[in-house]
Formats: structure tokens, sequence, C-alpha cells
């Protein structure tokens, strides 16, 4: 899939070639790309919220696994995320949206996914305000919604406007980061918000309702995801650090599915909420395990592209539609621009 | 000096360059269109703009919302700040009262206090007029106080000698003479506000030109954020050109 793969160099460590054997023993394609060439650093954009990923950062498994120095970055948005890999300066995006991801892939930013954090499913959902008396969708005439744009629950709330014969002149959408989103709530601003937790939580608390979508939007096609990209220079060079980031991020889901109390308390203190908040953020995601990721559901194997391209390929068609990209590639695109062999190499 | 028509053809040559190099490192390949969108691009994207809008809006209508914000935080902010630069330069304790609060305020970057508008003001039209009105009203006002302060004590002293009362003075002394440098503080508190225009439209935006600048910039959608940016200073440099032709008008004599 790759045009050109590295030569194997001198330098290969005798754990590389075992393990190239052993995933040769299952499947030769691959196995002329382990090069043994480990990154000085590597630069990793996060954001910092309730999720598995905290886990093996907070306990160094990304850099153990990685055998490498990590940089982390802190960024705002899926959108920061885009500009940065274009820019060269971010190797790995961690838990990047669906639709920036969608984006990102239709621009040729030169980068591959390799993961899945999550299918986000309910976690961002639409939260009215229970005095506004919202229950259909005609409902939402003449009413106030905020949501980040270019989010992956701004695509999901565009969606829903779309399915219901809605405008964006029928409602007033507004664009607000969460922390804002909690402000303008607070003070009666905004009638209704697309949103996730930290911020949807304080919105529910605080005299707000779920209003379901989700179901409905995921049959249609609107399904989101947050997903693990890799720069493709940095993932041709360092294949091998590229799998072991992603075996580190396999061990934390372990955690969070064999012992998840522990796996709340350390996921709260790395984004500084209590062990109880964490552990209602992570049932809300549905992580889906390295394994399942793999099936033709999700990513597919290697020469095997699962349905997952379909969705980017869906979502990149609905960011032409509303002008936020100029246009966008077919579904073959979006499965080259998947890229599974460390993915399988790192359950293998 | 340089002649007219020499100063003209200097700047034609400039901008053919400009626009040569332009042509040239775009249409070569040289860079990608995500980072500087070619000429035709940016027209094309123009283009789009005024048949289709942005996100559900037209292009005049993002216009006139960040015109009509500049105008109303400028109007409001510069009057207000001219009034108080007069009575501050009129009565000294005025002055001590409000000056440390004026000069606190006047090199304090807008977005430091942003978030504290959101909560006061709310999302609407108001907190992203106050961040204007905010960002105006100090460089007016010493401005309005310095001019005041440079009016010659004679010229003063011969109005009362000749009996003038002391809004005569002012109608017909003071303000005379301080409005070449009120005009020259208006000037200079309009390019204020034209800057903090886009802090302003970051306050939950969906309108105005600067929010779309900022969610084009979101995309990479570099096509519209030239369009974008090329409107923007087209509107400042006509904003510009209005207040130097009333200054022309109000104090003809001024620098002569």
């Amino acid at each position: 899939m790759r045009s050109s793969p590295p030569p194997p160099s001198p330098g290969l460590s005798r754990r590389t070639l075992l393990r190239a054997g052993a995933a040769g023993a299952l499947a030769a394609p691959w196995i002329g790309r382990a090069a043994a060439a480990t990154p000085e650093v590597i630069n990793i954009a996060y954001f910092v919220e309730t999720k598995p990923t905290m886990i093996a950062k907070g306990l160094g498994w990304f850099a153990d696994e990685a055998k490498a120095k990590i940089n982390w970055t802190e960024a705002g948005s899926g959108a920061e995320i885009n500009t940065a890999m274009a820019a060269g300066s971010v190797d790995i995006g961690l838990a990047i949206g669906s639709s920036p991801t969608a984006a990102g892939i239709s621009q040729r930013l030169g980068y591959k996914l390799i993961g899945m954090v999550d299918n986000i499913g309910p976690a961002e959902e639409m939260t009215v305000r229970k005095s506004a008396n919202i229950h259909t969708p005609a409902d939402f005439k003449g009413k106030k919604v905020a949501t980040p744009f270019g989010s992956t629950s701004h695509f999901r709330l565009l969606g829903f406007l779309k399915l219901n014969g809605l405008s964006q002149r029928d409602v007033t959408v507004l664009d607000m980061r969460p922390d804002a989103i909690v402000a303008a709530w607070e003070r009666g601003d905004i009638d209704a918000a697309y949103v996730w937790s930290p911020a949807k939580s304080k919105l529910l608390a605080n005299g707000g309702e779920v209003y379901r979508t989700y179901d409905k939007l995921d049959a249609a096609g609107y399904v989101i995801a947050d997903l693990i990209v890799a720069r493709s220079k940095f993932l041709d060079a360092y294949p091998d650090a590229v799998t072991g980031l992603l075996r580190a991020y396999g061990r934390a889901l372990d955690m969070w599915q064999t012992e998840p109390q522990k796996a709340a308390e350390i996921v709260g203190k790395q984004a500084g909420v209590s062990a109880e908040v964490a552990m209602a953020d992570l049932k809300e995601y549905d992580f889906v395990p390295l394994k399942q990721q793999l099936s033709s559901q999700w990513l597919g194997r290697p020469g095997k592209p699962g349905r997952f391209a379909d969705v980017l390929k869906t979502t990149a068609d609905f960011l032409v539609e509303q002008h936020s990209i100029r246009s966008a590639p077919g579904v073959i695109a979006f499965q080259k621009a998947t890229d599974t062999v460390p993915l399988s190499q790192a359950v293998g | 000096m340089t002649a007219p028509r020499t100063r003209y053809l200097w700047t034609a040559l400039s901008a053919a360059i400009l626009i040569a190099a332009w042509v040239g490192v775009t249409s070569g390949g040289l860079v990608s269109d995500l980072f500087l969108p070619g000429p035709g691009e940016v027209w094309s994207g123009f283009l789009e703009l005024v048949q289709d809008g942005y996100k559900g809006r037209s292009l005049g209508e993002h216009i006139w919302d960040s015109l009509f914000r500049v105008l109303v935080g400028f109007m409001t902010g510069a009057c207000a700040g001219t009034l108080l630069g007069l009575a501050m330069g009129r009565w000294r304790r005025l002055d001590a009262i409000c000056a440390p609060f004026i000069e606190f305020l006047r090199p304090l970057p807008q977005l430091a206090y942003l978030v504290l508008l959101i909560v006061w003001f709310g999302i609407g039209e108001t907190s992203k007029i106050m961040l204007l009105f905010l960002a105006a009203l100090p460089v007016s006002a010493v401005a309005a106080r310095d001019g005041v302060r440079n009016v010659p004590e004679a010229r003063l002293r011969v109005a009362r000698a000749l009996g003038a009362s002391e809004w005569q003075v002012f109608r017909h002394v003071i303000l005379p003479s301080a409005l070449a440098e009120i005009i020259t503080g208006a000037r200079l508190a309009i390019g204020i506000v034209y800057a903090t225009l886009i802090a302003a439209e970051i306050i939950a935006g969906s309108t105005g030109i600067g929010w779309m600048i900022l969610d084009a910039g979101r995309f990479l959608r570099s096509d519209y954020v030239f369009v974008g940016i090329i409107i923007i200073g087209l509107m400042g440099l006509a904003l510009n050109a209005l207040l130097v032709t009333l200054e022309r008008r109000l104090v003809h004599w001024a620098g002569r």
C-alpha cells in the first residue's frame, strides 16, 4: 500500500526480526517493511479527555511500547491537529474526530488513519433546556443551538437539521467552544447544545435533558468516531514505533475492560476530574477493541478495507456540500488512506 | 518629494511584481493551494461566496454584520471617549480620577477580558459591541484630553479678557484647537476597533467577515480566507478614507 518501503536497515534488532518473523508466519505481504529505526522523539497531539488513552499516557505506556521519548502537545480541536499535520509538526494525532479526519484526507494533508479510539455513539448528543419545550424537530424552529464548529458534534447537528428539513435560518446555529457553551447555558442565552462531556454533563445537571438523535443519525450514515492518525512520512520511517503506540492503547483498553474502577481512577486523575465523573464519561463511549477494529464493520484488515472508509467518504461529501472543503475524493482514496498494518501487528 | 505621476508608477510596479510573484509561485505547483491559493482560485472562491453565501448567510450579510459592529462600537466608544477626554482636559481632578483606569485599559489586549464580557453580557451583539466600545474609548479619551491641554494658554486668556463666558471659550477656542487631535485619535481608534473585530466575532459567532475567516481557516479553506482578508482590508481602507475626508472638511486648517 505504501509506495516505497524503507530499506531494511543493517541495525535490525533481534526483537524486531522475531516479531517480523512471527507476523510473517501469519501473512507475508508486509514483512519487508519492518524497519528497526526508532525515532528520537514522537510528537503527539492529544486532547485532555476522559478516555483510556489517558491511562496509556499517564502510566508512560506509549513511551515504553514505542521505545521513544514523547513530546505531548495539547490540541484545542481536530482542525488544529490538521493544521499541525500539514505543517509537519505533529507525528500522531490522538482521538481526532472523524469529520476533521475526512477533511484532512480529502485535502491530502499527508496522514494515514491507523486506528480508532472510540465510536462516539450517544456520548455526543443534543441537550435541550427542559423549559424550552422542545419535543419534536419542528420545535427547534427559532431556537438557538450551540456547537463547536468543525467538530463531530457540529457534523451531527447539521445532519440532524438536514434530515428534518430544517435550514440554518430556521434554527440559529452558534459556533462556541464547550466552556463557552456552559457559560451561555447558565446565562440562559441558548436553548440547546450539541456537545460532549464534561460540558454535556454540566448542561444536563443544570436544567437540561437529552434529546436523542444519535440512533437515527447513525442509521442515516452520520456515524462519528474518534480516530488515531499518523503522518505518512513518520509511519513510513518508523512503523515499529507506530505499532508500539497502538499496542500501548490496546493495553489501556484491556485495563478498562478488566479493571474499570482502577481505570476510571487513573483517567480521572489525568483529566482532572473525580473517578466518579470519569467513570460516567467513560461509560458513554463505545471503545472498540483493537481486534474488532480490524473487522469489516470498521477499519478492516490490510488489503481488505472495512466499511469505515464509506463513513469517511459520506462525511467528506457532506463537508463539500457545506462548503467546508472544496472537493472530496472517491471512496478508494479513503481506503488507501487507512493503513491497518501496524494495527494488525499490534494485535497479532 | 516624488512627483505624483512617478509615485503612481512605483505603486503600480510594486503591485505588478507582487501579483506576478503570486501567479508564479502558485501556478508552478511550487506550493500546495492549502497554503497559498492562486489568484484564479481566490477569484472563483469569491464568486462562490457571492453566489451561495457562507454557511447559511449571504456575503453581503456577513459584511454588513461586521460593518455594523465596527461602526456602532466605534461611534459609541469614540463619542464617549472624546466627551470624557474633553472633560478630563478641562478639570484636572476628573483627570486624576479617570486617568489610571484609562491608562490601564489602553494597552490591555482585548482577548484578555473576552471571557468576562461573555459572562457579563451574554453571547449576542451586546458583548461584541462592548468589546469594540472598550477598544475605542481609551484612545479617544487620551487624544481629546491632550488636545484640550495643548491649547495655548495665551489664546484662553485673550478670549477671557474679551469677556467670553466659559461655554464660549470652550465652544469657540478649546474645541476648534483640540479638533485636530480628536480626529487623529478617532483614526487611531478605528484602527484598533478594526483589529479587535476578529476577537469580537470569536464570541459565539456564525456571522461576520471576521468569523468567516476564522471558520474557513479551520478547514484550511485558504481561498475563502484570502477573500475574507481582501474584503476586510478594503473595508478598512474605505473607513480610513472616510475619516480623512472628514478631517479635511472639519479641520482644514490643521498643519498649516
